[in-house]
């Protein structure tokens, strides 16, 4: 036993000893590892990292609370309810603030509450050091999370000067358990600087059912008692987001796991002779089998430790603009420092490992069936080639097959990811057949004369089993760059047309508890054209929280609401008929209901009936919504709040000038009112940084790509040296080299892009049409675009164009040598 | 006309400083033949190697019909190979994705010298009309030197270098492509170096030129 252990030593130590002498494949396959396992392991730790946070965000402040006292016109509480109440012996509850402000049009979210109203579960707030007597007493101070106050440049006793003018007192930076990333203030002291006079809600501590009951009764008709149910909503909201990202860092993964392949399958081609060697010296095939094995475990701890290392690095960059996108789109409060945890740490050893033996396994086995010393010529590799090629395609059709029979009956997110996941790899294995088809056809359509054509189309199709996987490398990462970006470019392209459509007002005023009765009267104001009040509620319906908006469906807006579908009465929803109801398409597409339909929702005057008259684009939401007649939500939901109003001003000169006094006058203050540009700027960026990780991804899976080319060419320039100087030898010019290696490898990467065309439609559209419709319930036009395809081609040209002056400058520094060395291996 | 005046060549190795070529001079008229000998490690390839400028002498001068190559760079020795000589190895070397055609036209056509009708002669004459159209793989070894010569004649270099041109080939093989060698290098006007071990092949060669410790010999 110790013997064989010291031979397999031996023979791992012989074998290791290749990458010391091939620095650049020891780099190629450690860079193949690294940004595989890199990018996966990114998106796993926000993932996580998010996940996590959505589980802190049940410790935050008021989630904890089994239930919330709220206003019925959510209007908020008075704090001489809130008297009133602990008066009556309810010392569980707890008033809460909270409130959205904005710094440089960025929201910033701020908390407060009273510290000694807290209950015991509530308690570790303020005990936890912090210097609350300061909190509590003038100039009052604000608590900023640390990592919040560094992205702000905010440092202790330094004051924020918000949007609307108002200044937050000096900053003390604590990180509180339940603060989250939130500012944290005093109630009293946040009441006095930004001038409110009612709390958000009460939150209720551990009451029993008795004691709940009693709280029922004992609130004012104007407040309700509302069960949390917070953390749910966020985890199901959230769920297909970090589906998509988990998608894109798998993609990512077997893009650089085709860089591992190539390398894998390079280092062994190059120590062939050392095998044979050491198999002529009498060691085993399956000893070698172990030996390599053992390779692969020291190359996957190694490409595990680098791709941790670069994931955290690259997840620290990706977090901040992530974390953005989860707050203005879900409210999901998430954190940016990271932890790195051991069982992600294993995970990704793992996977690494399953990486590396599928990468081994096919050069392996065919190592393994060589007899020692056999010769393998030319011909013998493109025999084999062909073969695989004919089997990689069978394969790839397999998996097609597989992708259609799956499409046909999907119904989940996970399905909708294998099948694209199916489709995606059935291309890139039919990919080889498709590019010695092409250059076969092209090189027959040659003319006789056209001989250095000829050279450079044989000379590509005989390389094609060298340079195949990173064109398959380079067909995925293409294919999703393309099929991502026209999802991306139809979303922005849908939601620009859309809020051109839902703004269609001039001025939009936020401000919930001011009563602008008097800007509904027209000819009361003459820059007034038209004006729309809007109220609205959250409840639960169908398992997904519910937004029920009550329009006046006569306001220019209501009108040009942008239908996906409709019934032929849409007009009585219009005439502000109470039986039909217009829905967003998330409705229709995520709890199955159809034009007609009935919809039963609870109101409080009991279960209410309305029919589907139409449903209404509603891109990005992740609510199901129910608009009605204001009225009718007014009256069967008295606790709906108003929701702001949008207002239409004349074409006079100065109507936006007289718009603001009025509403000054009306007691608005400066900020509590939109105009149109502002909102749909801000959307737009809300949107960009939503999907500045996809193309931060889709850059580095491309990048990947490069870099399996880039060894993949380098590589074979290595393997081929002696051709080379062969060539050179009988005189071919280096603008001749340099045409017939670059031209057809042009070629091969053109015809990869063309097929990446077709199928980046085809990844679009299962995007849009399939994957869209299951993850997030809504559809939309679909825009092939062209400026990011031709940007792409850009950006592959250039790859393309720097893998070939590497290659040129190392073939250059290398050909003087293998001439010195032609005809050495002919003796 | 080739001549070489005080070629001197050192290779550096563990145990020091070994001279190849030792102030070697010589020279070969057009039309003229001759067969290097020496035992292995002699320097015999060096010699062809920095004729053909694969490889730089320490100092000394090459001249090949009038062209001093002293001040040659890269790109000149390129042109030089191209031009002037023609290289035949002991494994033909010929381009494996060419077909027989091809590859015969292939150094014509980089110096821009491809005459049809010198190539139809030689097609007859080297015995490969049937096989034009066929893959390296597809000839046995005799074939693909013969192929190899072809190459290496269409443009009537001014000096054809031969390393070891029959040492894959059996005794008769050799000896017929040998004499189509000999044969087809008188017809096209050039000079012939070529190494070998072999006095029977060396035979058939006008001159036999003996490499001992750095420096030339003539043979009888």
């Amino acid at each position: 036993m110790r013997r064989l252990l010291s031979v397999l030593t031996r023979v791992l130590l012989t074998l290791l000893s290749h990458y010391r002498r091939h620095i650049a494949q020891t780099l190629f396959l450690a860079i193949g590892l690294v940004t595989g396992v890199g990018l996966w392991s990114a998106v796993q730790i926000i993932n996580d990292h998010a996940r996590a946070s959505y589980s802190e965000a049940d410790q935050l402040l008021g989630a904890q609370a089994s239930h919330w006292v709220r206003a019925r016109d959510g209007a908020g509480i008075d704090p001489a309810d809130y008297i009133a109440l602990r008066r009556d012996g309810f010392t569980q509850l707890y008033p809460i603030l909270e409130t959205r402000l904005a710094v440089n049009d960025e929201p910033l979210w701020l908390i407060a509450t009273d510290l000694l109203a807290l209950p015991r579960s509530e308690s570790p707030l303020g005990a936890s050091g912090g210097d609350w007597p300061s909190l509590v007493q003038p100039p009052y101070q604000t608590w900023y999370p640390p990592d919040l106050a560094a992205d702000f440049g905010i440092g202790p006793g330094d004051t924020l000067m918000l949007d609307d003018g108002r200044q937050l007192p000096p900053a003390a930076l604590q990180q509180q358990p339940q603060q989250g990333r939130r500012l944290f203030m005093d109630i009293g002291a946040a009441l006095a600087v930004l001038q409110r006079d009612h709390f958000s809600y009460l939150g209720v501590g551990e009451l029993s059912s008795a004691e709940t009951d009693r709280l029922r009764r004992a609130l004012p008709n104007h407040l309700q008692l509302v069960d949390n149910r917070q953390r749910l909503d966020l985890t199901q909201l959230t769920a297909s987001l970090h589906s998509h990202l988990t998608a894109m860092s798998l993609l990512a993964f077997a893009v650089g796991l085709f860089i591992v392949f190539n390398a894998v399958r390079f280092a062994l081609h190059l120590r062939r002779p050392t095998l044979h060697t050491l198999r002529e010296l009498g060691a085993s095939s399956r000893m070698l089998s172990v030996a390599v094995l053992l390779e692969a475990l020291v190359w996957s701890a190694l490409g595990t430790l680098g791709g941790l290392a670069a994931g955290r690095a690259l997840a620290t960059l990706l977090l901040p603009p992530v974390a953005s996108s989860l707050q203005s789109l879900y409210g999901a409060v998430v954190g940016t420092d990271i932890q790195l945890g051991w069982a992600r740490i294993l995970l990704a050893w793992g996977i690494t490992l399953v990486g590396l033996l599928l990468a081994l396994a096919w050069p392996l086995w065919r190592e393994a069936q060589q007899n020692i010393r056999q010769a393998r010529s030319a011909s013998d590799d493109w025999a084999a080639d062909r073969q695989a090629r004919r089997w990689l395609a069978l394969f790839g059709l397999l998996l097609a097959v597989a992708a259609l029979m799956l499409h046909s009956r999907m119904s989940t997110v996970t399905q909708g990811f294998v099948v694209l996941g199916l489709s995606l790899f059935a291309a890139a294995f039919v990919l080889p057949v498709w590019l010695a088809s092409a250059l076969r056809l092209v090189e027959r359509c040659l003319p006789e004369p056209a001989w250095k054509l000829r050279w450079a189309l044989r000379d590509a199709w005989a390389q094609l089993p060298q340079v195949r996987v990173a064109m398959m490398a380079l067909l995925l990462a293409l294919t999703a760059n393309l099929g991502v970006e026209t999802l991306v470019g139809s979303f922005r392209s849908a939601l620009t047309i859309w809020l051109d459509q839902r703004l269609a007002a001039d001025l939009y005023i936020q401000d919930d508890s001011l009563r602008l009765a008097a800007f509904t009267d027209h000819g009361a104001a003459p820059w007034l054209v038209a004006s729309h009040q809007r109220n609205g509620v959250q409840i639960r319906w169908s398992g997904r929280p519910t937004l029920i908006r009550g329009l006046n469906t006569n306001a220019p807006d209501s009108r040009a609401l942008p239908l996906a579908d409709a019934n032929e009465h849409l007009q009585d929803w219009f005439d502000g008929d109470n039986d039909w109801v217009l829905a967003n398409e998330q409705v229709h597409h995520l709890a199955g209901v159809e034009l007609g339909d009935r919809v039963q929702v609870d109101t409080a005057q009991g279960p209410q009936a309305f029919r589907i008259a139409g449903f209404f684009h509603d891109y990005g939401s992740p609510y199901f919504q129910l608009y009605l007649p204001y009225a009718t939500v007014e009256r069967l939901w008295p606790n709906a709040s108003p929701e702001g109003l949008a207002l239409w001003l004349s074409d006079a000169p100065d109507a936006e000038q007289q718009a603001e006094s009025a509403l000054l006058a009306a007691g608005a203050q400066p900020g509590d009112w939109l105009n149109q540009n502002t909102i749909k700027r801000v959307s737009l960026r809300i949107f960009d940084r939503t999907f500045a990780i996809t193309t931060a991804m889709n850059g580095l899976t491309l990048s990947v790509a490069g870099i399996a080319l880039l060894a993949a060419l380098l590589a074979l320039h290595q393997q081929r040296l002696s051709h080379y100087a062969h060539w050179r030898a009988l005189g071919v010019r280096y603008r001749e080299w340099l045409l017939i290696v670059a031209l057809p490898l042009a070629l091969l990467v053109a015809l990869t892009g063309l097929a990446a065309l077709p199928l980046g439609a085809l990844l679009s559209s299962l995007l849009v049409h399939d994957l869209n419709v299951h993850a997030f319930g809504w559809t939309m036009p679909l825009q092939w675009q062209w400026p990011p395809a031709l940007r792409l081609a850009a950006l592959t040209a250039a790859v393309l164009g720097l893998t070939l002056l590497i290659s040129l400058w190392q073939v250059r520094r290398r050909l003087p040598l293998a001439l010195k060395q032609l005809g050495e291996d002919d003796a | 006309m080739l001549e070489l005046t005080d070629v001197h060549k050192h290779f550096q190795q563990a145990d020091g400083a070994v001279r190849v070529l030792d102030g070697l001079s010589t020279s070969l008229a057009p039309g003229r033949s001759a067969a290097l000998l020496g035992e292995s490690g002699s320097g015999k390839s060096t010699l062809l190697h920095l004729i053909a400028g694969l490889d730089s002498a320490d100092s000394g001068r090459i001249v090949l019909d009038g062209t001093d190559t002293s001040a040659f760079k890269d790109a000149d020795w390129a042109a030089w190979r191209r031009d002037k000589l023609s290289l035949i190895f002991q494994n033909y070397h010929l381009v494996p994705t060419l077909t027989v055609a091809d590859n015969l036209a292939l150094q014509a056509r980089l110096a821009g010298r491809f005459d049809g009708d010198f190539y139809d002669h030689l097609v007859a004459r080297l015995g490969l009309s049937d096989l034009l159209k066929r893959l390296p793989h597809q000839l046995s070894g005799g074939q693909q030197q013969r192929v190899a010569i072809g190459r290496a004649l269409l443009h009537r270099p001014a000096l054809v270098l031969a390393d070891e041109p029959t040492g894959n080939l059996d005794e008769r093989s050799s000896a017929a492509v040998m004499a189509l060698l000999t044969e087809l290098v008188r017809e096209a006007g050039a000079s012939l170096l070529m190494v070998t071990h072999s006095p029977a092949m060396a035979a058939h060669l006008d001159e036999r030129w003996q490499l001992t410790n750095g420096r030339l010999e003539t043979a009888a």
